[in-house]
């Protein structure tokens, strides 16, 4: 089971005190989230590299925490800033490797729908949502994209492109 | 997954951090503004019409829009480096909304006039360029390593409005000295340092924020 948000927030801001026992059940607590936050949003062996870089964004930008408000959008902020990122690096992975076990789970319960992964989805035109799902989460060839949708080489390439630059720019829309 | 990474390195490192604080982030780029107020009136001289205390109708509305414009970015991007989904903070789009009213007045006024000879000032407004942009890069510094500091999500329009806030802010502290009474001129060379400023801060910021 994952702590909740004020149990969170009240670690968060013990962690900003120097408490290093509240900041070591914190990491802990919110590497599970992370788990939950991402599945299904990236191939399964990018995960453990993406929930890391996320925990070491927060270790580097903990000041940036404002205690007066709530935890889970701040680290949700961080996590979609961290994934998109990922999704720019230029990474390859074999098609139908994600384990949608976890993702059974409804981290929707957990999160919170307005500050999912899906929700920054659902902002981007259809067709845009649509390549980088298949591309840089399921991750299918440029090829096997153009097939699957219809629309040809150059287009997946560019509504890619597009589509990655302004989820970048919708990060902490809701 | 990556090598070396470990939880406990993470909590071994942990030392006590104050959290950021909106005001304090804009505190120091309003002390660059007084400064540079101060700098421009002890030596170039304040306004003839503010010196008399009768300050003329656009000088007022000029000094208030760039004030308007150059506070509410610069807020904007202090809370930038504090991220959160969901928080709202498009206040700036009004003030840049505001700002534009003088180019577009300037812009209607030149065509619906069709002169040839428009009143725009070259030289006066070529040193107003520059000093706008003197002070403007000064103004930028604290809001760059502030945004260094905090964790902004969105590079690139971290970048536009560190430039449009230094640019309103630094031609807010020139406006004091500034001896432009005309709509065009205003228009023509407080746009032009504000939209470099706004540029130069968008090519250039965005490589400077590390996270």
């Amino acid at each position: 089971m994952i702590a909740n948000e004020e149990t969170l927030k009240n670690l968060m801001i013990r962690a900003q005190g120097g408490d290093k026992q509240s900041y070591s059940v914190l990491l802990e607590q919110t590497g599970r989230w992370l788990s939950r936050y991402f599945s299904n949003k990236i191939s399964n062996d990018a995960i453990d590299d993406l929930i890391q870089e996320t925990l070491i964004s927060l270790h580097r930008k903990r000041d940036s925490f404002d205690p007066t408000r709530a935890y889970l959008p701040w680290i949700a902020a961080i996590a979609r800033y961290r994934w998109v990122d990922k999704l720019r690096q230029t990474y390859k992975h074999q098609a139908g490797t994600l384990d949608f076990d976890i993702a059974e789970e409804g981290h929707e319960d957990v999160v919170g729908a307005k500050i999912s992964i899906d929700r920054l989805l659902t902002m981007l035109p259809e067709k845009q949502a649509e390549v980088i799902q298949l591309v840089k989460v399921e991750g299918y060839s440029i090829a096997e994209t153009s097939d699957k949708t219809g629309q040809s080489e150059s287009l997946v390439k560019v509504n890619v492109h597009r589509g990655l630059k302004k989820l970048a720019t919708l990060i902490e829309s809701e | 997954m990556q090598k070396n990474f470990s939880i406990d390195d993470l909590v071994n490192d942990l030392t006590p951090v104050k959290p950021m604080n909106i005001n304090k982030g804009l505190a120091l780029p309003a002390v660059i503004v007084v400064a540079f107020i101060a700098l421009f009136v002890s030596q170039l001289g304040l306004r003839s019409d503010l010196a008399a205390g009768i300050p003329a109708p656009i000088t007022l509305m000029r000094g208030g829009v760039l004030l308007l414009l150059g506070f509410a970015t610069a807020r904007a991007v202090v809370h930038m480096a504090q991220p959160s989904v969901g928080k709202g903070n498009q206040g700036w789009v009004w003030a840049v909304g505001a700002a534009l009213l003088f180019p577009i007045s300037a812009l209607i006024v030149a065509i619906s006039t069709m002169s040839a000879d428009m009143p725009v000032t070259v030289n006066t407004g070529w040193y107003c360029f520059k000093m706008c942009l003197a002070a403007s890069s000064a103004t930028a510094i604290p809001m760059v390593l502030w945004l260094r500091k905090g964790a902004p999500t969105s590079l690139e329009r971290a970048g536009w409005l560190t430039g449009l806030a230094a640019g309103g802010l630094g031609a807010f502290a020139y406006s004091f000295h500034c001896p432009f009474t005309s709509v065009m001129d205003i228009s023509v060379w407080y746009t032009a340092a504000i939209g470099t400023s706004a540029v130069v801060g968008r090519l250039v910021v965005p490589h400077l924020i590390r996270w």
